[in-house]
């Protein structure tokens, strides 16, 4: 009994400590979630296989690799996707150079046409390769685009405890109305988002399905974003994730785009 | 292509990968489809007499294998046409090695290949590349529009920029209207025909100095593509007849352009301008040879609602010498009507082009509805092409489209073919 007082005061005063030095910014937080979630290490190369599943339970799969390299911590970004599946997609490749600042530049070559293709990148919101994650939701949106405040300290969400962050977003048209964002206390990785329309109604749910530690690093590895009006879902699963692996800048580029660089694409 | 053409490339194919063998990854990656297109004409009296521009099958096997700084792919088609049930055809779409000589960054990519450069969208200046407009018309998928071609293209990137060279070795011609899935006008007859006068153009002799290079330098500039083109050919579409020989020929042509390509508020915008410098015809004093050019395009593209994409792009083209070109169409009018012939048709000095492109993407992106179409206000014609797609799943999707053409004359670039209107289904099934 006298031990697990003792235990308990630990955690007391552990969480209290926690809550001083944690707790005290909103803005902080989701900043701290969205480097832990999109700046993981200083580059990243991962095979991705997207589950698609409409409300019929039909399924629908794309396999792509995925190249990611930080330009500026939290700022500028390139990434560089090549696709594997469906057939008719398949050697596709895709570049974005992601600015937090402007539109992104957005790059698509069609290998059997030899087509190099600007993208126009006004539209954040639409899907990415016809799933339920937008364009936004693959490369990230900028915390300062919205203002957030903390509405619990006390919840969570698979036996992790969380932060509870309302967001809502300081343009006045925007995807959503608010977002709800569950953060992990210890990785500051977001492990669920409920995303609310102008009504107040719930259409989008994120979870984060699976957390492990890669490289030292806290990955998840597992994701879906649900439709809630479409019934219908898509999980991004990553069979292999490697941090750091030393990319150069100039594999973000035409050339590349063009001839996949095999090193890291096979 | 015969047989024994077919073996040998599959044998060299099959070499090269042994060769490479020790810079490559051991498993060789393939895939491909299977397509069923069935086309129908919906206009009358149609001089090809018959009613089904295109009824095929078709079996496309793709062939890759690659290491770090090599790649082989292949990609080969077996068409079993319908409508002509002995015909069954091969065509090879690309067969090349691909390597990478990282200590000078260069690329290298040898054999049959497709290739592309340029900014416009369906309109073509510095792509002086073959093109097959026959199967553009007739419903085929929007990759058969460029015609392989057996090249090799070498790209140097330097901190200046990217260099890029092609040589195409043996001449490779655009795929035009034969009369026998599509009628054209016959500038000879006077009138739109059919197969019975086609007359085959006669290619280029097969010799070193008739290869053809093309050039391109290319460099990023505040997230702009600038781009620079030279190409020493031919024109790729027959414009040169030869009244003594009766012949029709692909004269010799310069191309020299720049583009310019970036994002603009919130689209992408393109701008691109050539010179043809028609070598057989420097003066523009003989009516039978296409007459040197300048063309300029302008487009815009952006999103203008989820998955709704839309583009404008105008072009203008000016002859160059047109008053050598006047005297020389009277002329050729004077000769014409003496031999009993019709006259010859007087082109204007300019040409205007708009374009304009619609893409609709519904239910998850699983249903595409596309609209393309191009009006000249200068000859006043018209070509529409629209289709809707639905993918039913990752392998099989149904297409249903339209090319509809329309215009005041019947020898100008699409109304000509006003005769062709067709609608057709595809059904594909990819592996």
């Amino acid at each position: 009994m006298k031990k697990f007082s003792i235990s308990l005061m630990i955690v007391a005063i552990v969480a209290m400590f926690a809550q001083g030095v944690w707790a005290g910014d909103a803005e902080d937080l989701m900043k701290k979630s969205h480097m832990a979630y999109y700046y993981a290490g200083d580059d990243g190369l991962s095979k991705v296989t997207m589950k698609i599943i409409n409300k019929k339970g039909k399924e629908r799969i794309r396999e792509f690799t995925m190249l990611r390299l930080d330009i500026t911590e939290g700022g500028e970004q390139k990434y560089y996707t090549y696709f594997k599946k469906p057939s008719d997609v398949s050697r596709l490749t895709f570049m974005v150079w992601k600015n937090p600042d402007a539109n992104d530049d957005r790059w698509l070559y069609v290998p059997a046409v030899d087509l190099i293709k600007r993208l126009s990148a006004d539209d954040k919101n639409s899907s990415f390769v016809g799933s339920d994650f937008s364009y936004e939701d693959v490369s990230g949106r900028h915390w300062t685009e919205d203002t957030h405040t903390i509405v619990s300290e006390n919840e969570t969400v698979n036996d992790r405890a969380a932060f509870l962050i309302s967001s809502k977003p300081k343009q006045e048209k925007d995807s959503f109305s608010e977002k709800k964002t569950w953060i992990d206390k210890e990785t500051f990785l977001p492990l669920k988002e409920e995303y609310y329309n102008d009504k107040g109604k719930l259409f989008r749910i994120f979870t984060a399905d699976k957390i492990e530690e890669i490289d030292g690093i806290i990955t998840i590895t597992q994701r879906t974003m649900e439709n809630v009006k479409k019934k219908q879902r898509t999980t991004i699963i990553f069979d292999s994730i490697e941090y750091n692996v030393g990319m150069k800048e100039n594999i973000f580029t035409e050339r590349y785009l063009k001839n996949p660089p095999r090193k890291y694409i096979k | 292509m015969n047989l024994r053409k077919i073996s040998l490339i599959i044998l060299l194919l099959v070499g090269l990968w042994n060769i490479s063998g020790t810079s490559m990854a051991q498993e060789l990656y393939w895939g491909g489809f299977v397509e069923g297109l069935w086309g129908a004409g919906i206009d009358d009296n149609n001089p090809t007499g018959r009613d089904y521009p295109v009824a095929e099958t078709r079996l496309q096997l793709r062939l890759e294998s690659f290491g770090d700084n090599a790649e082989v792919f292949g990609r080969i088609d077996f068409v079993q046409d319908g409508f002509d049930s002995s015909n069954y055809d091969v065509d090879l779409r690309e067969a090349y090695i691909k390597f990478s000589v990282n200590s000078v960054n260069m690329d290298f990519k040898v054999g049959r290949q497709i290739l592309t450069w340029g900014t416009g969208d369906l309109i073509f200046i510095n792509d002086v590349f073959a093109k097959d407009y026959q199967s553009f018309l007739i419903g085929r998928q929007d990759q058969y529009l460029k015609a392989p071609q057996t090249a090799v293209r070498v790209e140097w990137y330097t901190g200046l920029g990217s260099f890029t060279v092609v040589g195409i070795p043996d001449f490779e011609p655009n795929i035009t209207p034969t009369g026998d899935r599509l009628s054209f006008f016959h500038p000879n007859k006077g009138k739109i025909v059919g197969a019975a006068d086609y007359m085959a153009p006669v290619e280029p002799d097969n010799k070193f100095e008739n290869s053809e290079v093309a050039f391109n330098y290319s460099r990023m500039v505040k997230g702009f593509t600038l781009a620079g083109y030279a190409y020493r050919g031919f024109y790729k579409s027959p414009v040169g007849f030869d009244p003594v020989g009766y012949r029709v020929f692909y004269p010799r042509l310069n191309v020299f352009g720049a583009s310019l390509r970036g994002q603009v508020y919130g689209g992408i915008l393109w701008l691109e301008g050539g010179y043809f410098d028609s070598r057989e015809d420097r003066d523009g004093n003989n009516y039978f040879i296409e007459n040197s050019s300048m063309k300029g395009l302008v487009g815009f593209e952006r999103q203008v609602a989820t998955d709704l994409t839309a583009n404008l792009q105008f072009s203008y083209e000016q002859m160059v010498d047109y008053d050598q070109y006047e005297t020389s169409h009277t002329q050729a009018s004077d000769f014409a009507i003496s031999m009993g012939m019709p006259a010859p048709v007087k082109a204007e000095e300019t040409r205007t082009l708009v374009t304009s492109r619609w893409t609709k993407m519904l239910n998850s992106q699983t249903i595409t509805i596309s609209l393309f179409g191009f009006y000249s206000p200068s000859e006043e014609d018209a070509y529409v092409r629209f289709s809707a797609e639905y993918k039913y799943s990752d392998e099989l999707s149904l297409m249903a489209g339209g090319n509809i053409f329309d215009g005041k004359d019947p020898y100008t670039q699409w109304g000509q073919f006003t005769l062709n209107d067709n609608l057709y289904l595809k059904i594909n099934y990819g592996f």
